[in-house]
């Protein structure tokens, strides 16, 4: 290589190198000290105003299902629309030409504000240049999407002032039903109720993070990177709840409380077996609105003193005790008994006055169940109480549920609180307190052979549609009494239906076991005249229990016995399960020992037909060949098919067909059918016989024969 | 004393050392950077500090190797390596992916590859070859013009990538010519005429010829010798007085308008908080938050929280900022001034002009990486994309500027063996 300088002069570019790169590190160092110390305090201040935020992205809320797979909870978006009316982009032109026709749609899909009344708001604020005037609060999407065709809002935001605001808020599809047991969350005011509140862990995702960007105005635009944070939603829970069961409960109670003007009511369902609550109904009346409500828990959180459905456990105890026997007799004669100068009185005194015990049991004899408990506990009260203790009844039942009050029954251990008069008094449900599940829960183990099980009212936690979580049965006490006294008394409560005081849940197609109780409510120790407590716990089908049900009715008026007020609400809810309950009450071989053949008087789809004599071995003659439609008549003892048609032209006569065959019918002559009810029709809109135009309207109402 | 162990005392352990704690100190800036909680694992390779640790191994695994081969591999196979780079980098402009508008990128698997990065090492080893041959002559015009070839010649490959930044890089090789001959008034015009563009655009073009006619008269007035030689001094005046004229249309219609918008914001004519300023903007504010101790090891909270894009590449140097306050990124600034003055020491002890070309050419990308990168984040200089050394997240650049820097290590190793 050729050396092009001397040795000097390469030295001073090796030291201008030196002295240049410590200049710049010395620029950069320089630049620093002034960002830190003059710019400092500037930019420290920007740091505080970001124009970048860490917005939160909001989980959904899982939903409650109930057993059968509707929604009793889910969160669902909901809208406040306001409108910018003072908006650059609306010129007066724009906004008197239109204003009408807005105000016009507006009214129309918001109907309980007048058109007038739009008109006059939106006048008014564009005239004070109010650039956030509230149109409508709750507004549902499908609202918002028609909300975005209207004049001046169809040019979207900037152009038309429309401005939209997300909200998510949590419904109940089925409105009352079950409210206070779905229950709600507002954690504001750390209010946990219901299931809502209980599983509050479960249902609430976990919010995601993601920064954003200021672009203008308000408009935040997301920034992209690896730290972003996605939510995760909540996971549902699958409850037992059956709404259909919900809804007669619900309704059964309602109906006897307005007729009874009661305050306040209950009735809960209980699969025996599992423990699981098929529908819960808590309703209570609300002064100022004049209506009944789901406003609280009363099965859960209330207490009371039970009265004569609390013989039971006495009943038990006796027996276990072996102190007496069901037919040893007891005189009820004066219709009351005087224990320590405090009188006990019968409603009315029972048969000529020497009764058995089943006897007081079944007519729900104050008298004579308190005169055998006192005789055979009076000198050690410790064993009667040990008893219910052993029977779980002093222990509240442990739910997740919040509010659920513990029962309150003593003990002569405690001397302040235990009074001579104390156990006779007890022995008939009065000087102590338990909830009305805690008492069904001891019902529903006498129906379940003495295993006693937990309430369950969530069986599952499910993410995505994997269950995720189950909730198995939970055996409270596997045996609450020996068998053979369980068998006794569940022979008791059948009586008081057979014939006891709940004669009237009689009936010929399934067995009713059960104990009445009409039980006087004190306040402060003094007994109120006229309020009573009026119930009916029991359980269906006697034979093989598969359902346990309590109905607890407060303070009715006209009437205030279990057996007229609450035994009416059982039996309808029982009636309700018996009926659609296929399992309960259907037994195959009672339809083949049903002998007569029932015949097709009215129009049939033939093959249907066909196929459901065939298929009970009912011989059939004739008959039309093609797929048609049929009546059968009966020939000798058979059944013979008749053909059956239809004038073309002619609305059909379709009284007396069932539902799928009317419609088929209808729908396929052209006819729009809107049926309403169930089971088969009896009464049509358009007359039979009449002119027939294509594209017509029939409504066929049905009913169950 | 064996040749081996001869060899491991000869090694340069400072400028290693040097290497070693930029190395950790980029490591502990990303992972502060990246990593989203307190208690995340080290080894996470889904995480960028993950990943980087991955890349620091085989990064040490790869100077290991280097320090291994022959010493005069890389000066024999200096051609070799340039033009298989160079037919990277065209391979690249036909298959490569496009990240962020650069199309610079061969996907391999899971990994990206910017052979961008592996073109600085090698044009620096094919110039430190055509200029130390005996018979080269830094005077000839000839000779002039090839250096500038090789050095321009991966530089127009790489802006047609779109890589602005990384083709600028190249500009950095004039120190190189410089220091072996290259006169020093190229070096003095190109300065002025930065100045003068910059001036240009921040002061517009009357009041900057108003200024040259000034300074013209005011020099003709006062100096003598001046006078004397006024052919030349007219000629740089006039020519002055045109390139101003030019800059406003090279400005509006050679540069690309988010580079206008770039320079605009550097030179404080354009506020534009939300859109190419706004990461020199956040930059800022982290350093300026940062006090002059910081705000501690992972308690950044812009670094935290994001606020400033680019944060483990590009901008590294404001999470050391924010973190570890004036006194840290100092500190960071005297370890890259370390290891450049040490880089052109021993550059200037070697024996083989080869060893001693090639290692001013690893100082003049260093230092011009070095001083863009940080000149940028602190808003002196308009924001181009290109790394810190050794600092900033990414594989290839780490891989690359190892390389770079250990060949020159080997060499300096080697320097005894050398026969003059």
């Amino acid at each position: 290589m050729v050396l092009p300088n001397s040795k000097k002069v390469i030295l001073s570019r090796v030291y201008l190198v030196y002295f240049g790169m410590l200049v710049f590190a010395l620029m950069i160092i320089g630049k620093m000290f002034y960002i830190r110390y003059k710019e400092g305090p500037a930019l420290l201040a920007k740091a505080q105003k970001q124009e970048i935020k860490v917005f939160s992205l909001k989980a959904d809320r899982g939903n409650i299902l109930s057993a059968r797979d509707n929604l009793l909870a889910t969160s669902v978006p909901e809208f406040e629309i306001r409108m910018d009316v003072a908006n650059n982009h609306i010129s007066n032109e724009l906004f008197n030409s239109k204003v009408d026709s807005l105000s016009l749609q507006l009214a129309s899909i918001f109907p309980e504000r007048s058109a007038a009344y739009y008109e006059r708001i939106l006048k008014h604020a564009r005239a004070k240049k109010n650039r956030y005037l509230l149109i409508h609060r709750r507004v549902s999407y499908v609202q918002l999407k028609q909300l975005r065709t209207f004049p001046i809002f169809r040019r979207g935001k900037n152009r038309g002032g429309l401005i939209v605001i997300q909200k998510t808020t949590r419904r109940l599809p089925f409105g009352q039903l079950a409210a206070r047991t779905i229950g709600y969350e507002n954690k504001k005011e750390h209010l946990y109720v219901g299931l809502e509140g209980a599983y509050s862990h479960v249902l609430t995702g976990i919010d995601g993070k993601q920064i954003r960007r200021k672009i203008n105005g308000n408009q935040w635009i997301p920034i992209h990177d690896d730290n972003e944070i996605m939510p995760q939603n909540g996971k549902d829970i699958v409850t037992t709840l059956d709404m259909n069961l919900q809804d007669v409960a619900e309704n059964a109670l309602l109906k006897q409380m307005i007729n009874h003007e009661a305050e306040m009511g209950c009735a809960v369902l209980m699969q025996v077996k599992t423990g699981d609550i098929k529908a819960i109904a808590n309703l209570r009346y609300d002064k100022k609105s004049g209506f009944y409500s789901e406003s609280y828990n009363m099965a859960i959180g209330e207490k009371y003193e039970p009265g004569s459905t609390f013989k039971l456990a006495s009943v038990i105890s006796g027996l276990e005790d072996h102190k007496f026997k069901l037919s040893d007799t007891v005189s009820v004669k004066k219709g009351y008994v005087v224990y320590y100068g405090r009188t006990l009185h019968d409603a009315h005194v029972i048969g000529n006055g020497m009764i058995t015990i089943r006897q007081a049991f079944e007519h729900s004899s104050n008298v004579g169940i308190s005169k055998v408990i006192q005789k055979a506990y009076k000198d050690n009260p410790l064993k009667f109480i040990a008893h219910l203790y052993a029977m779980d009844l002093n222990k509240p039942l442990g739910l997740k549920i919040a509010g659920e009050a513990a029962p309150n029954i003593k003990s002569p251990k405690n001397k302040k609180y235990w009074y001579r008069t104390s156990l006779p008094w007890m022995s008939v449900g009065y000087g102590l307190e338990i909830t009305p599940l805690q008492l069904l829960t001891f019902y529903n183990a006498v129906a379940n052979n003495g295993v006693e099980v937990k309430p369950r009212f969530v069986t599952a936690v499910v993410n995505g549609g994997q269950i995720v979580k189950k909730f198995g049965v939970q055996v409270r006490n596997p045996q609450i009494a020996p068998l053979s006294v369980i068998q006794k008394v569940q022979s008791l409560l059948v009586g008081v239906v057979l014939q006891g005081t709940a004669q009237n849940l009689k009936n010929k197609h399934f067995q009713i076991a059960g104990k009445t109780g009409t039980a006087k409510i004190s306040v402060g120790g003094k007994y109120i005249p006229g309020a009573y407590n009026a119930s009916f716990v029991g359980y269906f089908p006697a034979d093989d229990p598969q359902y346990s049900c309590i109905v607890v009715i407060n303070k009715p008026k006209q009437g205030y016995y279990g057996s007229g007020v609450a035994a009416p609400v059982f039996k309808e809810i029982a009636d309700k399960v018996y009926a659609t309950s296929l399992a309960l009450h259907v037994k195959p071989q009672q339809i083949a020992e049903n002998n007569t053949v029932p015949l097709a008087v009215n129009a049939t789809w033939y093959p249907d037909l066909k196929k459901i004599y065939k298929d009970f071995g009912v011989k059939t003659s004739g008959g039309p060949l093609a797929e048609t439609w049929t009546v059968t008549g009966d020939k000798k003892g058979k059944v013979v098919f008749y053909s059956k048609t239809f004038a073309k032209n002619l609305v059909p006569n379709v009284k007396g067909m069932t539902a799928k065959d009317a419609v088929y019918l209808l729908e396929n002559m052209g006819i729009a059918t809107d049926v309403q009810g169930r089971g088969v029709v009896y009464s049509q809109s358009l007359k039979p016989g009449m002119p027939l135009r294509k594209g017509q309207k029939i409504i066929i109402r049905l009913t169950n024969l | 004393m064996s040749k081996r162990e001869n060899f491991w005392k000869n090694v340069d352990w400072i400028t290693i050392g040097l290497y070693l704690v930029l190395v950790l100190y980029g490591w502990l800036s990303i992972y502060s950077a990246s990593g989203s909680s307190e208690n995340s694992p080290l080894f996470d390779f889904s995480q960028r500090y993950g990943k980087q640790l991955l890349w620091i191994g085989m990064a040490l695994f790869l100077a290991f190797i280097i320090l291994l081969l022959d010493a005069k591999f890389f000066s024999s196979f200096a051609y070799v390596f340039y033009f298989l780079i160079m037919f990277g980098l065209i391979a690249v402009l036909l298959f490569g992916k496009t990240v962020a508008g650069s199309r610079s990128w061969f996907q391999l698997g899971g990994f990206a590859l910017q052979p961008a990065e592996f073109a600085k090492f090698a044009t620096a080893l094919a110039l430190a070859k055509y200029l130390s041959k005996l018979q080269t002559d830094m005077r000839a015009f000839k000779t002039r013009m090839t250096a500038v070839a090789i050095i321009v010649l991966p530089a127009m490959l790489i802006l047609l990538q779109n890589d602005t930044g990384s083709a600028l890089v190249y500009v950095a090789f004039i120190l190189v010519l410089y220091r072996e001959g290259l006169p020093g008034w190229i070096l003095v015009i190109g300065l002025l005429l930065g100045l003068l563009f910059t001036i240009t655009i921040k002061f517009g073009e009357l009041y900057v010829a108003i200024g040259l006619v000034a300074i013209a008269v005011l020099f003709f007035a006062l100096s003598r010798g001046l006078r004397r030689q006024w052919k030349l001094w007219l000629t740089g005046f006039l020519f002055s007085l045109l390139f101003v004229s030019m800059v406003d249309y090279a400005f509006q219609h050679v540069l690309e308008q988010h580079q206008r918008i770039r320079i605009q914001v550097m030179l404080g004519i354009k506020e534009d908080p939300h859109g190419a300023g706004y990461n020199v903007n956040q930059a800022k504010i982290a350093i300026g938050s940062g006090g002059l101790t910081g705000k501690g090891y992972r308690k950044g909270m812009l670094t935290h929280n994001h606020f400033v894009p680019e944060q483990s590449t590009d901008f590294i140097f404001c999470t050391v900022g924010e973190e570890r306050g004036f006194l840290g990124s100092a500190a960071l600034i005297l370890f890259f001034l370390a290891l450049l003055l040490r880089i052109i020491f021993l550059a200037e002890r070697q024996r083989s002009p080869f060893s001693r070309i090639y290692g001013y050419g690893v100082a003049s990308i260093l230092f011009f990486h070095f001083t863009v990168n940080l000149a940028m984040t602190i808003g002196l200089f308009p924001v181009v994309g290109i790394p810190l050394p050794f600092f900033s997240y990414g594989g290839s650049s780490l891989w690359a500027f190892t390389i770079l820097l250990f060949i020159f290590v080997k060499q300096d190793a080697n320097r005894m063996n050398v026969l003059y």
